[in-house]
């Protein structure tokens, strides 16, 4: 499908900025009108065959740049439950970026340009969310120490506790994400999404930007949930146990109950730059702004910043000693 | 290129004013220098000669720059200024004058006496001035000695730790570059009587490239690389309603126990130190001064 502008017949997105569906070619809003067809092999709009991945549900005509949806990816077992529209717009994570990464010295010229964030591109990335209810009963032995001194005689006191806890905990929406071309590492830094601003899933937000399909199932992606889960429950435990100098546990069980899951598209802008033959993926959460990236680093600039510092340093210094000398 | 200006810009503004105080206070000694002369008033000296380079380290022509600057120098000081270079044992002549002399203080001994025979002084006959001595010959002891010799005022003005570091700084030379080194000991000389010289230095050269490195270490490691995006979730991100429960928690007292440790109190002590001690007295006059050995 493809949403076109009833105004102009151009091609309707969905702007972060107005958080509304807009006509770029007339400026109209909430304009748009679906237009059903097409199909992964073939341009709705332009009849183009197209090429796109296995796992792609909306993406842009190479031909005529139109945003489409594919509708056979968005139905059925892959129509999402839920889907947190853009509230960041490209050019507010790109400023996001160069906040970031204004004050780092070493980046290599072009780094950030307006001709390579042009290329940055926003993306629903497919996420499954879980509930668990989580019961945790923890017992363990304690100690508390005491120490103090009378005449020439440290005393030692060290008293013995039993600590018992039964812990229940519900755990709502737990992402894990079902993209194998996002780095679970880096999506699991782009949390937390603050999930009041999630909806019942609409396509019109994915008109504009690119969506994929889960690629993995829930099944398979179980674990990672649990494990980030069965972090927390510890954590939220040992807040619990406090004062103690040792902590023996004499006994620990966790039952974690998964009692709910969804299939949400959560957004995420994608910048790459291409540096000395390697791609430097740097990610931008399409709700709150947060950035994700390691930096790369241009020696040349690293050679002549370093030789500029140590002939400072060593001309203040010398310059410093010359003056006390002759004063 | 702009971006890295931008970046340096105060760094190197700094630079700038350093260079243009450094200058503006040269500029001011040398005006202030060339205003006031002292008059000499010995007449009983018995020579005209400042330069004895009897090892014959320097060349004639240096030993007549170094004549020039020591003549300036003196009518800014008010001080004799002597230099003798020497290429022989004094041990024998030396413990002639002073039975059981010790080898560091032959220079000395021979010092003292070559500026009292010469009646130096610029006030007066063994008056206020200075005498360096350097004999290159290796004694038995297999060192080659130095005398910083003072008298008058000098004595006054120089402390032990003020020899010491007109001594290093004609040593950072002499090997390699005799004329420098005695030309440094004229110039110094001269800083110090006018006190131009509030500070010593005696950092070597080379240390001074050490906080350079330690700061373009820190700089790069700190420059590197940046890795952006910290986890910012916490254990209650996705708790529900924020907040978990409690059914059941306690921490139950059992048992108590108390071990007691006796402290020893006795300390041990230590200590110790060095010192340094210069300087000598004369049959004539009296003489202050201190030696090095290389």
């Amino acid at each position: 499908m493809i949403y076109k502008c009833k105004n102009c017949g151009g091609n309707a997105v969905y702007s972060p900025g107005k958080m509304k569906m807009y006509c770029p070619h007339c400026d109209g809003m909430d304009s748009e009108d679906i237009v059903q067809g097409g199909s992964v092999t073939q341009c709705v709009n332009c009849g183009a065959p197209i090429n796109v991945s296995r796992y792609t549900s909306s993406g842009r005509c190479e031909h005529c740049s139109s945003y489409i949806v594919f509708d056979e990816r968005i139905a059925g077992e892959y129509e999402p439950h839920l889907i947190l529209p853009f509230k960041v717009s490209k050019g507010l994570a790109a400023d996001r970026l160069h906040v970031e990464f204004k004050k780092k010295t070493f980046l290599p010229s072009g780094f950030l340009s307006e001709k390579s964030l042009e290329k940055m591109e926003g993306m629903y990335v497919p996420f499954w969310l879980y509930d668990y209810q989580v019961r945790y009963d923890f017992v363990g032995q304690g100690t508390k120490v005491r120490r103090w001194v009378s005449g020439d005689t440290e005393y030692v006191e060290t008293s013995y506790y039993d600590v018992i806890r039964k812990m229940d905990a519900d755990f709502d929406k737990v992402p894990a994400d079902a993209s194998i071309a996002m780095n679970d590492g880096e999506m699991d830094l782009m949390e937390p999404y603050y999930y009041q601003d999630l909806i019942d899933f609409d396509p019109k937000f994915m008109s504009g930007f690119f969506g994929e399909i889960y690629n993995q199932s829930a099944q398979e992606l179980e674990d990672r949930a649990r494990g980030k889960v069965r972090e927390s429950a510890e954590n939220l435990m040992q807040q619990s146990i406090n004062g103690y100098q040792t902590m023996k546990p004499v006994s620990r069980n966790i039952d974690m109950n998964r009692n709910g899951l969804q299939y949400a598209l959560l957004p995420v802008w994608t910048y790459l730059f291409q540096y000395k033959g390697q791609t430097w993926r740097f990610h931008v959460n399409g709700q709150t702004g947060k950035v994700v990236g390691k930096t790369p680093v241009s020696r040349g600039k690293v050679l002549l910043y370093a030789l500029s510092v140590f002939a400072s340093v060593s001309a203040f210094f010398y310059l410093a000693i010359s003056i006390l000398e002759v004063l | 290129m702009k971006e890295y200006f931008k970046y340096f810009k105060w760094v190197y503004l700094a630079l700038a004013l350093m260079v243009l105080i450094l200058f503006s206070i040269r500029g001011a000694h040398s005006i202030s220098a060339k205003v006031k002369y002292y008059e000499r008033t010995n007449t009983e000296c018995l020579t005209t000669q400042r330069v004895f380079d009897y090892a014959d380290v320097l060349s004639d022509k240096e030993e007549k720059k170094l004549a020039g600057l020591i003549a300036k120098r003196e009518k800014q000081t008010g001080c004799d200024i002597v230099l003798v270079t020497l290429n022989e044992s004094l041990k024998e002549y030396a413990r002639e004058i002073e039975a059981g002399v010790p080898y560091d203080e032959f220079v000395r001994v021979f010092a003292e006496q070559f500026y009292e025979e010469n009646n130096f002084g610029y006030n007066e006959a063994n008056g206020d001035g200075v005498l360096l001595i350097d004999n290159w010959y290796r004694e038995d002891d297999g060192k080659v000695y130095t005398w910083f010799c003072t008298t008058g005022i000098v004595q006054d003005a120089y402390s032990d730790a003020d020899i010491d570091h007109i001594l290093d700084r004609v040593y950072q030379y002499v090997e390699k570059d005799p004329y420098r080194a005695y030309k440094t000991y004229v110039n110094d000389f001269y800083d110090d009587m006018l006190g131009k010289r509030i500070f010593h230095a005696d950092v070597p050269r080379a240390l001074i490239l050490l906080p350079g490195i330690i700061a373009t270490v820190i700089f790069i490691f700190m420059n590197w690389q940046s890795r952006s995006g910290e986890k910012t979730t916490t254990a209650a991100t996705y708790l529900s309603n924020g907040k978990e429960h409690f059914q059941n928690k306690q921490d139950i007292f059992i048992r108590k126990s108390v071990v007691k440790h006796h402290i020893d109190t006795s300390s041990g002590s230590g200590g110790g130190g060095g010192g340094h001690s210069s300087g000598g007295g004369g049959g004539g006059g009296s003489h202050g001064g201190g030696g090095h050995s290389r």
